[in-house]
This record gives structure tokens, sequence and C-alpha cells, in this order.
């Protein structure tokens, strides 16, 4: 980083001082949560080395026009993993949101609904549909498995 | 990084102990509150876990998370699920109990008093500064320090302009300590 930064080191001195103050008085005062840490820590174990990662390709929050305050709309969420979609749509706010997700192209799958506080397991229909009434606020993840195949959605916080 | 990937559980917390100050700034630096923040502070550690072995060069994993930081900031930010709008970061709150052992607390109460002073004028200056600036000098001021790569995807930001905004945001800041508050931006 050497190279980034400016040539006088001398006239630096009396600014590094103080950006060194400002440090350790964050480092004090704001520093990481150690209930944060922890969690950081545990969230090795939710690792799925061997399933297919599904990314976040579509996110109503920040599609163009979204309406950024105001009344809460549906949240829809889109996830991709080698030709198969999870569409996801959330409804509502609070302790318990509903979820309704579709497997497209549509097949039979186990469901895992991931939250920091647990897994809840679900089954879609025949047509690939599934819904819970019980997702909390936080960070979620799902884990799909049907015909021998295992995709995992990236971690998105609701 | 390679640890990590294939198992090694004491590789992993040694990436957090690494990166999670650097994380932690950024998600400051985009004033979330505390429910909020901790969200968004466990998503980036989840997607991390998910990630391992798919990022392709390990030694970026300090610009990952930074960039991921400031993606899911700015994604929850825009949801503002619990309202919370702060216009500056909670730098005095209320003490996390529980944290140290009682006579490190009676430490550092003791040196809180000693400090208290410069400590709050210090941070009212900051307080203070042009919203980039504040930006800026959080995730630089983090522990341990992070490189400029790092503070460029933090902030998205040229890592060009780091230097000369870093310089001109201390010398703001070190004058509003001196009690000279200027206005100019």
């Amino acid at each position: 980083m050497a190279g980034t930064r400016r040539e006088s080191t001398l006239a630096d001195q009396p600014e590094a001082a103080l950006e060194e103050e400002l440090r350790q008085l964050i480092a004090r005062e704001d520093a990481v949560p150690a209930p944060l840490l922890r969690a950081a820590i545990d969230a090795y174990g939710w690792r799925t080395a061997d399933a297919e990662l599904a990314g976040l390709v579509f996110d109503s929050l920040m599609a163009a026009g979204a309406a950024v305050r105001g009344s809460q709309p549906d949240r829809l969420l889109s996830f991709e993993a080698g030709g198969l979609t999870i569409d996801v749509e959330i409804s509502g706010t609070g302790p318990a949101r509903a979820l309704i997700g579709q497997i497209v192209p549509p097949r039979q799958a186990a469901v895992e609904v991931r939250q920091r506080d647990g897994v809840t397991t679900l089954e879609t229909d025949q047509l690939g549909r599934f819904r819970s009434e019980s997702l909390g606020p936080g960070p979620f993840s799902l884990r799909c498995r049907a015909d021998g195949r295992e995709v995992t959605t990236e971690w998105v916080a609701i | 990084m390679r640890a990590a990937e294939s198992g090694d559980a004491a590789a992993w917390q040694e990436i957090v102990e690494s990166f999670s100050g650097l994380v932690w700034s950024v998600i400051r630096a985009y004033r979330l509150g505390s429910a909020d923040a901790a969200d968004v502070f466990q998503t980036v550690w989840l997607r991390l876990a998910e990630h391992l072995g798919r990022i392709r060069e390990p030694d970026q994993v300090g610009a990952w998370l930074a960039t991921t930081a400031r993606r899911e900031a700015l994604r929850v930010a825009r949801g503002q699920s619990r309202l919370v709008p702060t216009d500056r970061i909670d730098l005095f709150d209320v003490g996390r109990p529980g944290e140290n052992p009682p006579e490190q607390a009676v430490l550092d109460a003791e040196q809180a008093a000693l400090n208290s002073d410069r400590a709050a004028r210090l941070w009212k200056a900051f307080a203070g500064l042009p919203e980039r600036c504040q930006k800026l000098l959080r995730v630089l001021t983090a522990t341990p320090p992070p490189s400029y790569a790092e503070i460029a995807a933090a902030l998205d930001m040229r890592i060009g302009s780091i230097g000369p905004t870093r310089a001109r945001c201390l010398d703001q800041l070190k004058r509003r300590l001196a009690g000279h508050v200027s206005q100019t931006r």
C-alpha cells in the first residue's frame, strides 16, 4: 500500500497520530459486539460445501423504481443455479412473515428454510410450490433437494 | 482461506478475527441501526462461509468482505425494516455489560474518566465532519487497519482518491478539534 500513500511521511505525522487516536477511541467505544463475533464464528457451521450455490439474481427492493419508504410491498427474490430458479415472495413484517416459493422448472422437492434460530423443513407440492407462515427477520437461506441435486441459496437479510 | 475451505474451523476463526473489525466499520459507516447492523454483519459471514472455495483470489477476501458488507448494508438500508434512521454513529451508547471482567471494567472506568474530556471533544469534532469524511475515517480507523484496496471496496472509491481525501478529512478533524469550525466541505 506504500505506493498509494502520499510521498511526505514527515508531514503526515500529526495526521497519523490523530488517526491513531481516533482508531483507539472507536476500538474502545464501538468494537464488534461480542455476540456478533460469536455469530460470525458460528456461521462456519452453516456451510454446505457440497451443494450448488444459487446466486441472488433479482431483488424487488433493489429494482429500479422500487418504493424506498412508506408502505412495505411484498419482497420478491429470485435465485438461480444451473438452469434452476427459486422464486420467493415474502409478505408482512414483524416476527412471523409469510413466505411463498416456487421452483422453476416445477418439480417436487424437499426445502429447508434456514434461519439463525433453526431450520424448518418443508415439502413442495407437485408443481414445486412451497410456503411457510413463520419466517422471522434476519438472514435466511433455502436448501432444496430434488432429483439428486442439492441447491443452496445465497443468504439474504429480510 | 484454503484451510477454512477444507474444513479447518480454527482457520475460519482466524479469518473472522482478522476482518470482523473491517466488516463492522463498513456497516457502521453506512449508519444502520443496531438490529439492522447485526443482520448485515451475520449475513456477510454466512455468505463468506458459502463462498469459501468460490473466491478466486484468497488474498482478496478482505476486499470481498468489504464489498459484500457495503452492498448488504445498502440493501437493508433500502428496506429500512425497522426504520431506525440514525444521523450519527452511536459511539457513546451505554456499555455492553458482561464483555469485560470486573477488574478490567474498573481500570477502563478510570481510564475513561481521564480520557473522557478529550474523547468527547474528539467525538464531537468527528460527528461534525461532512458525511463523506465520517465514512472514510470510520473505515480507515478499523482495527486492524485495513488496506487501501479494502477501503476502496468498502466505500466504492478509487484507491487513488483515498490518500488525498484522508489528508483533507484529518485536517478538518484537527481544525474542528482546535475549535476552528470550517463550513467548507
